[in-house]
């Protein structure tokens, strides 16, 4: 199971502070969604056995710029994040092969619907289930955020849309564990499947875009042989 | 009044908490009792909290780390870790916890899943930013000041 988190200059907490935590709390792997931040994967995984993934998530005000950062940043990253938050940015997303998830689709003004929903599995770009509100806010905002996880999960489910979940950690006090998640999202009407599908996917995520980014690979299913020069 | 006979008595388990806050952060038992009742009220609502019936056993909490003893009802072990897991912050002082682990008695959950660390921490001061600045070191962990505030990191980030 893999986590995706925010970490210093964004954050509270390094990359390898975070790793240590992730590992102590029983993941396998750790997204890091800050574009600056500096960290050694290998000296932290042979540190604390956990895999490090470089993602980014971009955050831009409009579909324009989204675009824009999201050709320079794809080559640079095993997992590219785009950060929703409005209906064109969130449409953007999910119709961009490019993009691997959709962020917070539902925060700010954000909506979700049939079409995203259709998009988003055509499109294989996994749509991210907040948990961050849940589990940190309170009263009106911590309602409509319920809310919106249960209109995004109702659609998820009906679309067969891929999906992450995650609890948006600006430091490694605000990391939960795997079988607290499952807790949680139990109360609010997930099913524990489905959290650990959730965070799964962003292992899965992880690992197809390495096997891409590999020299070896031509296409989905054809690899470059031992013969080959 | 007199004691339930030992069929009808509550069952009872008892979750091994850790707490993780900032090195300057202060909290004590009533604060993190409030603040479980406070996430448990908010989340199970009044019917759900009254039936895990949420009370801190033991707590112990030092320079940044302790460890607490959450009492629930047998049946409610999965709601107690849901409300436990939104407690985000204790006097708003942020803290991160995780469950150790469930036990049947106080002392197995000690026993078990409580390592009774002493936090044993140093005041340090460490290349990070390109700059010399304190910090709060314990093992391999720091909590380095910087102008905008405490940043936690380990050993891997000095250089």
């Amino acid at each position: 199971m893999y986590e995706a988190v925010a970490a210093y200059p964004a954050g509270d907490s390094t990359v390898s502070r975070q790793a240590r935590t992730a590992t102590d709390y029983g993941y396998d792997g750790l997204v890091v969604r800050t574009r600056e931040a500096e960290f050694d994967v290998d000296a932290i995984s042979d540190r604390y056995g956990i895999d490090v993934v470089r993602g980014i998530e971009v955050d831009a005000a409009d579909p324009e710029s989204a675009a824009g950062a999201v050709g320079n940043h794809r080559s640079e990253c095993s997992v590219l994040l785009v950060r929703g938050g409005t209906d064109a940015l969130n449409r953007y997303a999910v119709e961009t092969d490019r993009v691997d998830v959709l962020t917070r689709p539902m925060a700010g003004d954000g909506d979700f619907n049939h079409v995203l929903a259709r998009a988003a599995a055509t499109h294989s770009v996994h749509v991210e289930f907040d948990f961050g509100p849940v589990l940190r806010a309170s009263g009106g905002p911590r309602v409509q955020a319920l809310q919106g996880l249960r209109k995004l999960r109702e659609l998820v489910e009906q679309y067969d849309a891929p999906f992450v979940v995650s609890v948006n950690a600006d430091s490694h006090r605000q990391l939960r564990a795997p079988r607290e998640l499952r807790a949680v999202g139990e109360q609010i009407g997930f099913t524990a499947d489905q959290i650990t599908a959730g965070l799964e996917a962003w292992g899965e995520i992880a690992a197809r875009n390495r096997e891409r980014a590999d020299d070896r690979f031509i296409e989905p299913g054809v690899r470059r042989g031992r013969y080959e020069p | 009044m007199k004691h339930l006979p030992k069929h009808i008595r509550p069952r009872w388990r008892y979750l091994a908490v850790e707490i993780e806050a900032a090195p300057d952060a202060d909290i004590d038992r009533g604060a993190f009792q409030r603040a479980l009742w406070y996430a448990a009220g908010n989340l199970l609502g009044d019917v759900g909290s009254a039936d895990a019936d949420l009370t801190v056993f033991g707590f112990e909490y030092a320079d940044g780390i302790g460890e607490a003893i959450v009492r629930a009802r047998r049946e409610e072990t999965a709601a107690a870790r849901a409300a436990l897991a939104c407690i985000d912050s204790v006097d708003h002082q942020p803290i991160g916890l995780v469950v150790r682990g469930i036990s049947g008695t106080v002392r197995a959950c000690e026993e078990s899943y409580l390592r009774g660390r002493s936090p044993d921490s140093t005041e340090d001061s460490v290349a990070f930013a390109d700059d010399q600045r304190p910090a709060i070191c314990r093992d391999d962990v720091a909590e380095i000041s910087l102008p905008e505030g405490f940043v936690a990191a380990t050993e891997l980030d000095f250089h």
